[in-house]
């Protein structure tokens, strides 16, 4: 732990995305304690007032009057929420097949990459508003979409770890003492591809973020009135040339974070990468 | 793979057949608008959508009768048309007049017209709009007798939507993709998705339009149509929200406003479920609404609440002083309480993605009323065509839908059947207000009709089939380069426009 805040500090981009996240992550998760008002309380009288910096609307209000401020504050509540889901089960799901698929090998490992290749060839967002149209909008659906977008990365990089793990002294040592395949799996490999996982996983936060802030932004996310910020940016589309702080403020949201979840993913990778590792 | 090739061949054909005749003047004045949506087809048989489709068509094809930007009906194909009887009309057209391909426009062919839309081995959409029709009668060129099976005063009306296509063309040619042309102007050029561009008929019957050539571009999201009227780009867009309406004059570089279109929005009780059957309910919820919040705040006061019922001011049949439900949360509360209406759950409450203007925000708003009295919803924003596969294909609509509805005729007749038992578009059933409707329909006496409308009208207040919000304000700005009359009924056609002074 020592060592790890150490080298974070020694990283400026590192530290910035990790302060970013950070940011973000504490409004979130603690929005319900900071006293702002209720994100879905309509105040038709004050729609689309300004940003008043010091007043008690800080961030501005809405077309429907509602507290921007509030409303980023939960809405990152749900965006982050959704995204951290999705990545741990995608991470799981898509970690669990590499490794099958990478082990086994044969004619599962045939099949398994196959699914993986045709998935590939689909375009992502055509696959999730193709499930999200069909199954009809809500949280869980995004999530389960989302999940079963990101796995094939996974399986890909797992897989090919496997590959070489299997034929390692210490696996075939398992082998040769009459340890079963799945104890293996577990015991051996899988501590052995956590620190890949971790690095894709990080990674396809990002990616994921923006996912559902467009799948929100077409509707098909979050359902109103709850907050979510691609959805605030589709009520402030309208208004963008009138009232630049109903989309400025959400957009940043999630440039930011986005941004944040980056710059920590690359830090993070080199960090627990044996290679760059003795470097520092 | 020939039939692939086939359209965008004879697209091109089109295409060079129309740019051999365009006759360029010196400074040809050109008028540019901003179209709200994408045109679907070109064939007028197959579209009922005003603001798109059937605008850019009026430029090409002559209709009998044309609805002034005043409201009147104003002569076009026919000179002067008259009520033989309660259920015969007879029309005097224009002798001379020609398609471009020199095809005549007579009689014959509004009753080839007439047969077309009427045909019923190719449903068309328009169909039910002259289903009353039931001989079209060519006493000679130009003179046309129509018959209907009951009174239909509003026939005049109605044909004002019939744009008629040349029979011989419409033989060799595909009309929904291609266009000819017998009205104020000829297409140049057909892009989908981009615009239309077009130039006057020289040959046209009727009056020369005042510019030479007009151009609609397709421009459905409203910020962008708002920068290309700033940047001189466009001369007209519609469709902006209100709040763009002060920024725009203050500009003054356009001129931007509102006026009541004949459109009136509001939420649509399912009341063949339960406990929408409940009209102590339905009442309640109109109590629940504050119309003020919604027309002067969300609309900055361009928006008009709606007289406890469907028609604006501009439809036969208006009643005008119907006191309303005033916006009254307590006696909401009260009346919900005695009603006994179970509210342990949410009900489903769907809003269609831009169909109206602003209409999501209305949708959240009135969440909120009905929450402040109690009264739960889960909200569904859902696409247009899903919420009318709902409405009319599955007949299952929601408990509670934001709708807007129209009748271009301008007519109660039309608008109030909507509401009539048995109706696909009802979800409610009323007897005193269908024999009402009869009693109205049985008669083109103005006098009696009035009474018979003001009678249902009345009636729909007191039961509140559905929860009465505002007409939808059509707003419009132009650039100063042009003069025009702002219209509520969502036309938008060149011929109507001319520069300014």
């Amino acid at each position: 732990m020592t060592r790890f805040c150490s080298t974070l500090l020694h990283s400026r981009a590192g530290l910035a995305g990790f302060v970013l996240l950070a940011v973000f992550v504490a409004g979130a998760a603690l929005a319900p304690w900071l006293h702002l008002p209720d994100p879905t309380a309509i105040g038709l009288r004050t729609r689309l007032s300004p940003p008043d910096w010091i007043g008690f609307h800080p961030l501005g209000t809405d077309p429907l009057g509602r507290d921007v401020l509030s409303r980023l504050a939960f809405g990152g509540r749900t965006t982050l929420a959704v995204a951290l889901t999705a990545v741990v089960l995608g991470a799981v799901l898509g970690t669990a097949i590499g490794i099958i698929a990478g082990f086994l090998g044969g004619g599962i490992d045939r099949v398994l990459m196959r699914v993986v290749d045709i998935q590939l060839a689909f375009p992502l967002m055509m696959l999730a508003l193709l499930v999200v149209a069909v199954l009809g909008p809500s949280i869980g659906n995004v999530i389960v979409v989302l999940a079963v977008t990101s796995w094939n990365r996974y399986a890909r990089i797992i897989r090919a770890q496997v590959l070489s793990l299997r034929e390692r002294e210490f696996v075939l040592s398992a082998r040769a003492i009459g340890a079963s395949s799945p104890w293996i799996m577990v015991h051996h490999i899988l501590p052995n591809v956590a620190t890949p996982a971790l690095v894709v996983a990080t990674l396809e936060l990002a990616r994921i973020i923006v996912m559902i802030a467009a799948l929100s932004f077409l509707g098909l996310g979050v359902q109103p009135p709850d907050p979510d910020w691609g959805q605030m940016l589709a009520e402030g589309r309208l208004y963008i040339s009138s009232a630049w702080w109903v989309v400025t403020f959400p957009g940043l949201a999630i440039v930011l974070t986005v941004l944040g979840v980056n710059l920590f993913g690359d830090w993070l990778r080199d960090y627990l990468d044996p290679k760059t590792r003795s470097n520092r | 793979m020939p039939g692939y090739f086939a359209r965008p061949a004879r697209l091109l054909k089109t295409l060079l057949l129309g740019t051999a005749l365009i006759h360029t003047p010196a400074l040809a004045r050109t008028v540019t608008i901003a179209l709200p949506g994408d045109i679907n087809t070109l064939d007028p048989d197959q579209t009922n959508s005003i603001g798109t489709d059937l605008s850019v068509l009026s430029n090409l094809y002559p209709a009998l009768v044309l609805r002034a930007p005043d409201g009147a009906l104003v002569p076009a194909l026919a000179t002067e048309w008259h009520a033989v009887d309660a259920r015969t009309w007879d029309f005097t057209l224009t002798p001379g007049a020609r398609f471009i391909d020199g095809e005549p426009i007579d009689a014959g062919t509004v009753q080839w017209n007439v047969a077309r839309v009427l045909n019923r081995s190719k449903v068309t959409p328009v169909a039910s709009w002259y289903a009353q029709i039931t001989d079209v009668i060519a006493l000679s060129p130009t003179h046309l007798r129509i018959v209907t099976s009951t009174p239909y005063p509003a026939l005049p009306a109605q044909l004002s939507m019939l744009f008629l296509l040349p029979p011989k063309w419409s033989r060799t040619h595909n009309p929904a993709h291609e266009a000819s042309s017998g009205g104020p102007y000829i297409v140049d050029q057909i892009v989908p998705g981009d615009h239309v561009s077009m130039h006057a008929n020289p040959d046209y019957f009727g009056p020369k339009p005042a510019f030479d050539r007009a151009v609609y571009r397709i421009i459905p999201e409203s910020n962008t149509a708002i920068y290309a009227l700033e940047a001189g780009e466009v001369d007209y867009i519609a469709r902006l929200p209100t709040d763009q309406i002060a920024r725009i004059n203050r500009q003054g570089t356009a001129i931007a406003g509102a006026v009541p279109s004949i459109r009136s929005v509001f939420i649509k009780f399912n009341t063949e479920k339960p406990p929408f059957n409940n009209r102590m309910f339905r009442q309640a919820l109109n109590y629940a609404i504050d119309h003020r919040a919604i027309t002067d705040a969300l609309f900055d006061g361009q928006a008009l609440p709606s007289a406890c019922q469907v028609l604006t001011p501009d439809y036969v049949g208006y009643t005008p002083d119907l006191a309303g439900y005033p916006y009254d949360p307590d006696r909401a509360r009260d009346l919900i309480r005695r009603s006994g209406v179970d509210l342990s759950r949410p009900f489903e409450f769907d809003i269609p993605r831009g169909s109206y203007l602003q209409g999501e925000e209305v949708g959240l708003a009135v969440q909120q009323m009905f929450r402040a009295v109690g009264v739960r919803t889960t909200i569904h924003l859902i696409d247009f065509g899903q919420y009318i596969a709902r409405y009319r294909k599955a007949h299952d609509l929601a408990p509670l839908s934001v709708l807007g509805q129209a009748w271009v005729t301008l007519d109660a007749d039309g608008l109030l059947k909507l509401f009539r038992t048995g109706n696909p578009y009802s979800y409610w059933s009323n007897p005193d207000f269908d024999a009402a409707l009869d009693a109205a329909a049985g008669t083109i006496d103005p006098a009696r009709r009035q009474s018979a409308y003001a009678t249902a009208t009345k009636i729909m207040c007191a039961e509140a089939p559905v929860a009465f919000l505002y007409i939808e304000p059509a707003t419009y700005a132009y650039s100063r380069r042009l003069a025009l009359r702002p219209r509520g009924d969502t036309w938008i056609r060149a011929f109507d426009m001319r520069p300014a002074k």
